[in-house]
């Protein structure tokens, strides 16, 4: 059921509920005071009529008169105090009836005291109401006068009444009800709104937003929701970007791995199935070997480039920044020493917080890199200086619109030069990603001709 | 000699298929750049090349660049790549290449395939010579030491078909295949003997070689 129903309907019975009984005890506790005003009306006036024929009768010496006589006396008495309202009973018989009615039972007991009794007497749509009491009079003769009223007017009223109030409250519900309903639909339009962005961002449209600016409660949810949707939007295109690198480094990798492949495949089969010279055979053997070691070299640099995608093998430590240097430069002494280049390094940087084998593996693949680019007897500088460490030759340079692609995996600007030295296409990838670990960035200038320098660059210090 | 212009960056495939080539009987010629195999074509030596293979991704030039300058010099070409992907193939299809081999490939499929389009384009050779034994292709005649040696039809078919790939072993099945056709129901114990008589009348029982769980294979290296 929607809400506004549920609310329209709440208000409705508890309404009902409320003014229904609040009515009903006004409607009963009016009826009853109309009731009992009416009786005590009716008494006090038979009790003063009885009074005045208690006197009449008593200074009228009714022994004295003969049966007729006395009769007409009461008749005349009777009717002299009222109209044809009044019985009047002696002993257990109506002596004197001026109503339309009769006493079913007129020795009753009840009314032969003082004090006067009334009964109300329903019959079809007529109320009747009788009251009765002893006259009182000296004498022997007891008499007992009995008044008799219709008073279904007054019920007629009551009912009347009752009807005009139920049909007021019937009103005001319904109005109620009507209002309840126009509030929470208009409350609730802000959810509908925040509904319809829910409904959009589940069909896939991402940017959707829920706009709604209410300061209550809905509102407080749809900012959330909004900062939920910005969130998952964020996210998923940050997913999207990621596994799209992704894939098309996982495309370069197959075609990477295709042409040594291809050799591997092709030697083998040419060794199986095609008539040699001896010195051919050894060529295809060492072919086979070579090919095999650059995949080894790939797959192990690969390795690494996923081992750091899950960083928990990090160990961060202050490490002694000349230090370092002087290790890598131990490291890159017989590779340099055989291509005849010089490493020039300078450090006037004190200690740093990082992964000791990871910053090696960074530098030591610079400085390989440098060096591939590097005519022999020229030099590679290695320095540290205020917020970054760079790796700087005088080597061939990288073309200008090639420079933000050397970090991709697998981007080699020369392909052929790059195989001859071993390259892999992996090394400038695998720097950036320890950079990034460290939370530095690593960038890149380079000069046609003149050279190129690449630094890390530690963004807080 | 059939020289055939072998266009390819990558040393190792390169030297591969030189290799191969060779010891088929060809003459191989391996450029490693697309800009070298361009001034190479204007060279007058390109004259004298048959056929070319080529590879799509190329420092310099790349091989589907290159096509203009191999067609006006009318030399039929064979991509020869690692892009398997049908746009590629459909590209360099029709931008007039008689063939499209994709890598890795098998050494007697490159064969194969070279022999074919060397014979669409009519450029096959005209004889081979074995020692001292030389197949006329066009007069579809073999002598030894200057003599007629008698052949049937598939006699000389299965020695024609060893000798255009020669130093390279065929699988029986192969060479039912190819001699027979596909659709031939016959043992494989057939090829055997018309190797057999191969053997006797070219007193080739040294040159045709059995090679074990493959094989034959017509051996001449010089």
């Amino acid at each position: 059921m929607k809400l506004w129903k549920k609310l329209a309907g709440m208000t409705a019975a508890v309404l009902l509920a409320a003014m229904g009984v609040s009515g009903a005890a006004v409607i009963y506790r009016s009826a009853l005071y109309n009731q009992q005003k009416t009786v005590e009306s009716c008494e006090h006036q038979l009790k003063s009529t009885a009074y005045a024929i208690g006197r009449e009768l008593e200074n009228g010496l009714l022994e004295e008169y003969s049966e007729p006589t006395k009769n007409s006396f009461i008749n005349y008495v009777v009717k002299k105090y009222g109209a044809e309202e009044y019985i009047l009973i002696e002993d257990d018989h109506e002596i004197c009836n001026l109503t339309p009615y009769e006493l079913k039972n007129p020795g009753d007991e009840r009314w032969n005291q003082n004090e006067s009794c009334s009964v109300i007497q329903r019959g079809g749509d007529q109320f009747i109401l009788i009251s009765g009491k002893r006259v009182p009079m000296m004498g022997k003769a007891e008499y007992k006068l009995v008044l008799v009223q219709d008073i279904s007017d007054l019920y007629a009223d009551m009912r009347e009444q009752a009807l005009f109030i139920l049909t007021v409250f019937l009103g005001a519900v319904l109005v109620s009800m009507m209002l309840v309903f126009l509030a929470t639909k208009r409350l609730l339009r802000p959810l509908k709104k925040l509904q319809q962005a829910a409904g959009d961002i589940t069909n896939g449209k991402l940017e959707s937003r829920a706009n709604v600016h209410t300061k209550d409660e809905i509102g407080l949810m749809a900012a959330d929701f909004n900062k939920m949707a910005e969130r998952i939007e964020d996210q998923v295109t940050e997913l999207s970007l990621v596994s799209e690198q992704r894939r098309q480094m996982l495309g370069s990798l197959t075609h990477e791995l295709k042409t040594p492949m291809t050799s591997i495949i092709g030697y083998s089969d040419t060794l199986l199935h095609v008539n040699l010279k001896k010195e051919q055979q050894e060529r295809a053997l060492w072919h086979i070997k070579e090919e095999c070691s650059r995949l080894e070299r790939l797959s192990s640099k690969l390795m690494s480039l996923m081992g750091l995608y899950d960083n928990d093998s990090i160990l961060m430590e202050e490490v002694q920044v000349a230090e370092l240097f002087d290790q890598v430069a131990r490291l890159e002494e017989y590779n340099l020493r055989e291509k005849k280049i010089r490493l020039d390094y300078s450090c006037s940087m004190k200690t740093r917080r990082m992964d000791r084998d990871l910053f090696e593996s960074l530098l030591v693949n610079l400085i390989d890199n440098a060096a591939k680019a590097s005519e022999e007897g020229s030099t590679v500088f290695l320095t540290a200086q205020g917020d970054r460490i760079s790796v700087e030759d005088q080597g061939c340079g990288i073309p200008k619109e090639e420079i933000e692609r050397v970090t991709e995996a697998f981007y080699m600007v020369d392909k052929a030069r790059s195989r001859k030295e071993g390259g892999s296409g992996l090394g400038l990838a695998l720097c950036s990603m320890i950079a990034q670990l460290h939370g530095a960035e690593l960038s890149i200038e380079s000069q046609i001709g003149r050279g190129t320098k690449v630094s890390v660059i530690f963004r807080e210090i | 000699m059939t020289e055939i212009l072998v266009i390819e960056d990558d040393s190792s495939i390169s030297e591969l298929i030189c290799m191969n080539l060779e010891a088929a009987g060809y003459k191989a010629i391996p450029v490693m750049d697309g800009l070298l195999a361009e001034a190479f074509l204007r060279n007058k030596e390109s004259r004298e090349v048959a056929l070319a293979l080529v590879d799509v991704m190329l420092p310099g030039k790349d091989g589907f660049a290159l096509m203009e300058d191999l067609e006006r010099e009318k030399i039929p070409v064979i991509y020869l790549t690692a892009k398997d992907d049908v746009a590629s193939k459909v590209h360099g299809l029709k931008a007039g290449a008689e063939d499209y081999i994709v890598k890795p490939f098998e050494v007697l499929e490159l064969l194969v395939r070279i022999e074919k389009v060397l014979k669409r384009t009519g450029r096959s050779r005209e004889r081979i010579e074995i020692r001292d034994v030389v197949i006329d292709l066009k007069e579809h005649s073999v002598t030894k030491r200057g003599e007629k040696v008698p052949l049937k039809p598939l006699e000389y078919e299965l020695l024609v078909t060893l000798a255009g790939s020669k130093n390279v072993a065929f699988s029986r099945e192969e060479l039912l295949n190819r001699i027979w056709g596909c659709d031939y129901m016959g043992e494989t114990r057939t090829v055997d003997v018309h190797i057999g008589q191969l053997r006797k009348k070219l007193d080739f029982y040294h040159v045709i070689r059995t090679i074990s769980k493959t094989g034959y294979r017509l051996e001449d290296l010089e």
